[in-house]
């Protein structure tokens, strides 16, 4: 409007952003190189030696490798300026992997830091050393951490445990133990900003050594509330999957609606009911009227809670996996894996220290607060997470969308919940295309009898909104609606069939593709509506084949046509009509689209099987001349369908004189009618409805928003999986806590699924027999238990079972927790012989044969196939058979369901060993209970299958003090 | 990570950035590099959050203002880095800075409304609720301890609240008890539901007819506030099927931007008249009618007012020295105030 004007506003804001630069780096971003760097580096002045190093972090931001000042900037580490170090630490940092060696050299400096007056130093000191990620200076970073856990400065003490997950990630097995042990410590720090800091590392490097949790478990949830944000987060993370493994899933609980599908079916529902009465009382009524529909959608919402919760313990690939491929229903979690939210103090605690949560400024905390009392709170306090949820709807498009990803899941396996707030589903012209799609989701989802018509009045202003896809989803979306609350299928019938009839003045000259895409949604919704209950939507569809001349987008047409041969036999005025219907269709026959064609050919086969009477010849004569159009078309396709129908009908078309009645009754004479009856004439039964094929992760998971398992992923753990301690409150739980100071076994069997396989049995019985004598420690196996029962149980699990039955009790539970998945599993034993040499300085030990017992597990491959190695090895003195595996390219020469594995034995003990065999764990198991002394013959071993499977290997016979032997074993995987 | 809590945070990265830089763009960031890459090393660390409680990163990071900047210029000497580690740290209150002193103490608190409301093309109010903040910017000395409550905390829907607030006595008595940090804070934010009217409204007409399509748009108040409501504009993103649009108003400006946006700014609406807006528009040739019909974004800004209603009962100071000067203030603006035509 006024171009002068904006000139001199536009030079105005130069000239005032001139002036805002005076002072700031801008010079040295524009310019980094006007000047020698290098000389500035060595300057005596901290001054200099700031501009330079700002010159250099110039030119990292612009792109430019500046690594060759490496040395000089090294030197400067020494430097007395904060200012200096900080600038020295971003560029170390940035370029220390690149230049180990010179980074090397800035290691005293960071010692002499750490010894420093002043906190921050050490701080940083510490940030830095642990940055530089190397494996030669690993175990000097442990001795700083550990000695800046016991700093008395809090930030010292935080910046140690951010430093261990760094130091974890070098993987350098010799300190995990000692990171573990520094992670505990922190954990119990008094310092609340402390606690946040180790609830992470944790987190990464432990998140399932539980009794570092069970130690302060009370004082971890009372401090929650004082964590600084990001650790609330973790930490709420942290102490659900601790509470699920400790005490399993609530029985008052969502997830416990599994066993209510069985026993109180009736109480959930009503109890959906009861919800939905306090504040929606049309609804509730709507229930007792039409009491089938209520009752198949409590069916559904059962159901999804059930498979919801069944996703969250094992993972939804392992469980959907599971159901398509045994398809024996899901197996039942045991009593014994739930508790009771009202008696249970630490369930109690948990949920009492996150429900302030759910008013905290983060979004996230609010996520993972809500995700607590999703899965852990009595049904009727869930209703607590809504206005949090739906606040959080008040914030940026990207966590809009995160958020409505979480609510949907929420909504779907519990509707009532979010029924009365549908409003907050509205949509707004602000919000992007994705979150209009998940609102209208939600939205039909929850939709009540009471607020059924505001949502249609919506739906009609969003079908006029300028964006058209938006406009096709809200008319999809009406059609889920109706599927929904059947009562409402005529009102939205005739409002999709006014929509059609208004869809077609636009689409008439077909500019447009979003117009085409309104008007086919809206015909595969009406499709789907009159899907449900054909016979009292006859006049639709009458209506529908009228408006077929005005209808111009083939995929619509395409859909009209295919009801006319669907529906050609429904009601009466339908038949009356087709022969005008078909006769127009053949008509129209060149004029088509491929899709149409194909639908064309299809439906009037469809309806002359049909046929009654005298239309028969009509619809032959009308088929014929379609069928030679169709022959001599262009596309190859309509070719091909055309010439496959003329020849399975070709008596239906040939007899055309003869009388048809005899043709149809005598089905031997020609097979080829029949065979088309099935193909054309199967007339779909309402289809059993689709098994749902939801994926549900954790909420607030990232897996939950891209719907896969997003590396890092893990399932809560199994229910009751950390077995307990008996401690204070042991009269809570009688009967409970009567089952698990049960000797160990039974608890065992009782947790394993049903579908258990036989091996799964056997393999536990050997065990068993195996470690007979020592079965009455049950109560001290604590630890070693728990850790083999993590979830992330190694492909191969390798124990020594003559040196401690704790370590072998704890491989076998997880053996058989994962049989319990499914996952079929074989289990490999070697027995290794031992035998010290008795010609070597033999002393008081000679006479005694020491036996030595390995197990191998190896699991499910198909997931996860890595190389990884794992040692026999004695983590104490590094003495004993290292053994190595990895999978071979090489075929075997025996069978093709055999897959070959190479392993490497190598002898790291100080003796020489003998007779080093592998063999099938089963076969043997005779021998083994028999006596443990000797290795089995493997005599037993072909019998067992057609294919074995375990192919032995050639034994070793001697393996001298640090030799190597190889050799392949093939194996076979179910 | 949770996805939210990766969003949350650089919400957060972007909020410190911009209130050290004084706003958030290419230019900015490359002027100030070196302070933007020290914030982020304090930020975060190794992926995940370090400190984020600006009044921490505050004192570990000097802010560039003007006093800094020229003696910069003066000396050539410019340290942004503290070289002690801030007290905050340590505290139990690490929002707030260690033992600040003012000459006069003084506290506002001011509530800051936003109204969403969506109006249907009946004209209906489908949906009118307040989301609304209470903002408070403290320069008090010492370590203070506050007590704000509302006479109304009943109609509040929902809350969330800065880390500052203790939950035990909202939960009891729906009282906001807390220790503030210096300067300004959000201190809670509050949404009100169901709200029965909105104090303006907007009526738009569109008729189309042979290729054309005549629009009308009315501006007037409806529930009088009490106080004038200003900065009034309404804005529409004209349909991608409208080749051209000629627009009118008798009062305030309209402008069509390259964007197929309108704006409409009317500021104050006169006593004398009414504002209306009047127009056509030409339609994509060989389309009769119009079938698919913008949404109308309007906003304003009512001075003083609490449209919510929520009202401040009173603030009690604890801990201070000398009594301070307590000020409070109202603001209701629109937000996602829509009018569907």
């Amino acid at each position: 409007m006024f171009p002068q004007f904006g000139a001199t506003a536009e030079t105005l804001s130069k000239a005032s952003s001139m002036v805002f630069r005076i002072g700031t780096d801008a010079h040295l971003y524009d310019d980094p190189e006007d000047v020698n760097i290098a000389p500035l580096l060595d300057s005596k002045f901290d001054s200099e030696k700031c501009e330079a190093l700002k010159r250099l972090l110039a030119l990292i931001a612009q792109g430019f490798d500046v690594s060759n000042f490496f040395p000089q900037v090294v030197k400067n580490v020494a430097t007395q300026s904060l200012e200096v170090k900080k600038l020295v630490y971003l560029y170390l940092l940035h370029y220390a992997e690149k230049r180990p060696n010179e980074a090397l050299l800035s290691i005293n400096c960071f010692q002499k830091d750490l010894g420093d007056p002043n906190a921050l130093v050490r701080a940083w000191a510490l940030r830095a050393m642990a940055g530089i990620r190397l494996h030669v200076i690993s175990s000097l970073v442990l001795v700083a951490v550990g000695k800046c856990a016991r700093d008395p400065s809090v930030y010292v003490r935080k910046s140690a445990a951010n430093a261990l997950p760094k130091l974890y990630d070098l993987r350098l097995e010799e300190h995990t133990s000692a990171i573990e042990e520094i992670v505990g410590i922190l954990l119990n720090d008094q310092s609340p900003g402390v606690v946040g800091a180790a609830a992470a590392a944790f987190a990464s490097i432990c998140p399932s050594n539980f009794s570092l949790i069970e130690r302060n478990y009370r004082r971890l949830c009372e401090i929650l509330p004082d964590v600084e944000e990001w650790g609330q987060i973790i930490l709420i993370g942290i102490l659900l999957r601790f509470v699920i493994a400790r005490h399993g899933l609530v029985e008052e609980s969502i997830m416990f609606s599994l066993r209510s599908t069985k026993s109180g079916k009736s109480e959930k529902n009503g109890e959906a009911t009861k919800i939905s009465n306090k504040e929606d009382t049309g609804y509730a009524s709507g229930n007792d009227d039409f009491g089938l529909g209520a009752d198949v959608s409590g069916n559904i919402d059962l159901e999804l809670a059930n498979m919801v919760s069944r996703c969250y313990i094992e993972g939804p690939d392992e469980y959907l996996s599971r159901l398509s491929y045994a398809n024996t229903g899901p197996s039942e979690l045991n009593v014994a894996q739930f508790t009771s939210g009202k008696s249970n103090d630490d369930v109690k605690i948990l949920l009492q220290c996150t429900s302030p949560l759910l008013w905290s400024h983060n979004s996230a905390v609010v996520l993972a607060a809500a995700g607590v009392h999703w899965i852990m709170a009595p049904r009727e306090n869930v209703k607590k997470i809504v206005k949090p949820l739906l606040f959080l709807l008040r914030s940026s498009n990207a966590s809009k969308y995160v958020v409505l990803c979480n609510i949907q899941v929420f909504a779907k396996a519990m509707p009532s919940l979010f029924a009365p707030h549908f409003e907050d589903f509205f949509i707004c012209s602000s919000d992007s295309y994705q979150i209009k799609t998940l609102k209208l989701e939600i939205l039909s989802s929850i939709v009540t009898e009471s607020a059924i018509s505001f949502v249609f009045k919506e739906f009609q202003d969003y079908i006029r909104d300028p964006d058209r896809r938006f406009a096709a989803d809200t008319v999809a979306a009406i059609g889920l609606c109706s599927q929904r609350l059947p009562d409402m299928a005529t009102t939205c019938l005739e409002g999709l069939l006014a929509l059609t009839r208004q869809e077609f003045l636009s689409s008439d000259f077909g500019s447009v593709d979003g117009e085409a895409g309104v008007l086919i949604q809206a015909i595969m919704s009406i499709q789907s509506i009159i899907k449900q209950d054909p016979p009292s939507h006859e006049k639709v569809i009458i209506q529908l084949i009228r408006s077929l001349d005005s209808v111009k987008v083939p995929a619509a047409r395409a859909i009209i046509i295919w009801m006319v041969g669907e529906y050609s036999s429904l009601g009466e005025t339908i038949p009356r009509t087709l022969s005008t219907v078909l006769k127009y269709l053949a008509w129209h026959f060149t004029s088509e689209a491929l899709e149409t064609k194909l639908q064309i050919l299809n439906s009037i086969v469809k309806v002359l099987l049909c046929a009654e009477g005298q239309d028969i010849q009509s619809f032959k004569r009308v088929l014929n001349y379609v069928l030679e159009l169709a022959e001599c078309d262009l596309n190859y396709d309509v070719r091909d369908r055309a010439r496959f129908l003329r020849k399975i009908l070709s008596s239906n078309l040939d007899y055309q004189g003869l009388e048809e009645e005899t043709n149809i009754l005598s089905p031997n004479k020609d097979l080829a009618y029949v065979l088309s009856g099935h193909i054309f004439g199967g007339q779909t039964k309402s289809s059993p409805p689709e098994p749902i094929n939801y994926r549900f992760y954790l909420p607030g998971s990232l897996s939950q928003i891209v719907l896969h398992a997003a590396p890092g992923y893990e399932p809560l753990p199994k229910p009751c999986s950390l077995p307990r301690v008996d401690n204070v409150d042991q009269g809570t739980n009688g009967l409970e806590r009567a089952r698990n100071s049960d000797s160990f076994d039974t608890d065992e069997t009782d947790s394993l699924s049903g579908s258990l396989d036989e091996e799964g049995a056997s393999d536990y019985g050997s065990e068993h027999s195996i470690s007979g004598s020592n079965v009455s420690g049950g109560s001290n196996e604590t630890g070693s238990a728990s850790e083999g029962d993590d979830n992330t149980d190694p492909l191969i699990q390798i124990s020594d079972v003559g040196n401690a039955f704790e370590n072998q009790h704890g491989v076998s539970h997880s053996g058989s927790a994962d049989l319990g998945e499914l996952i079929s599993k074989r289990a490999l034993e070697s027995w290794l012989d031992d035998q010290p040499n008795s010609s070597n300085t033999s002393t008081s030990e000679q006479s005694q044969v020491r036996v030595s017992t390995a197990r191998i597990f190896i699991g499910d491959i198909r997931h996860r196939v890595k190389t990884k190695s794992y040692t026999l090895l004695d983590p104490a003195n590094g003495n004993g058979l290292k053994v190595d595996y990895s999978f071979s390219s090489e075929v075997s020469t025996i069978s093709p369901h055999l897959v070959s594995v190479e392993i490497c034995f190598k002898n790291c003990s100080s003796e020489p060993m003998s007779d080093i065999l592998l063999e099938d764990e089963e076969s043997n198991k005779d021998s083994n209970s028999a006596d443990q002394t000797l290795v089995a013959t493997d005599s037993s071993l072909t019998s067992h299958n057609n294919v074995p499977i375990l192919v032995p290997m050639e034994e070793i016979t001697y393996l001298e003090p640090g030799q190597t032997a190889k050799r392949i074993i093939q194996l076979y995987f179910h | 990570m949770p996805p939210l809590m990766a969003i949350e945070f650089l919400c957060r990265v972007a909020d410190v950035l911009s209130d050290y830089l004084g706003g958030l763009n290419e230019d900015v960031i490359k002027d100030n590099f070196v302070i933007v890459y020290e914030l982020l090393d304090e930020m975060i660390d190794n992926g995940f959050p370090l400190t984020t409680e600006p009044n921490i990163l505050r004192e570990m990071i000097a802010q560039p203002n003007i006093v800094s900047k020229v003696l910069s210029v003066v000396t050539g000497n410019s340290s942004n880095v503290s070289e002690t580690l801030p007290g905050a740290t340590a505290s139990c209150v690490p929002w707030r800075t260690s033992e600040p002193k003012y000459a006069n103490n003084e506290v506002y608190v001011d509530l800051v409304e936003e109204m969403d409301a969506t109006i249907n093309r009946d004209g209906a109010l489908v949906k009118c609720e307040i989301y609304g903040e209470v903002q408070v910017n403290s320069h008090l000395s010492g370590l203070p301890d506050l007590t704000l409550s509302f006479a109304n905390p009943s109609i509040l829907d929902d809350v969330r609240f800065h880390p500052c607030v203790r939950f035990r006595p909202w939960e009891s008595h729906q009282i906001l008890s807390f220790v503030p940090p210096d300067g300004q804070f959000k201190l809670m934010s509050y949404r009100v539901k169901k709200l029965k009217s909105t104090p303006i409204y907007v009526k738009p007409q569109l008729t189309s007819d042979a290729g054309t399509c005549r629009v009308n748009v009315m501006v007037g108040i409806r529930n009088d506030p009490g106080k004038t409501i200003d900065s009034i504009t309404v804005q529409f993103k004209l349909p991608p099927c409208i080749l051209s649009a000629d627009l009118t108003s008798n009062h305030g400006t309209v402008n069509i931007l390259t964007n197929k946006t309108c704006s409409w700014s009317i500021g104050r609406i006169p006593k004398d008249k009414a504002p209306s807006m009047s127009g056509t528009f030409v339609l994509e040739t060989g389309l009769e009618r119009l079938h698919v019909f913008p949404t109308f974004q309007v906003s304003f800004r009512i001075m003083g007012v609490a449209l919510s209603g929520l009202q401040i009962d009173k603030l009690d100071l604890k801990n201070l020295p000398n009594r301070p000067y307590k000020g409070f203030r109202a603001l209701t603006r629109a937000g996602e105030f829509e009018v569907r035509s």
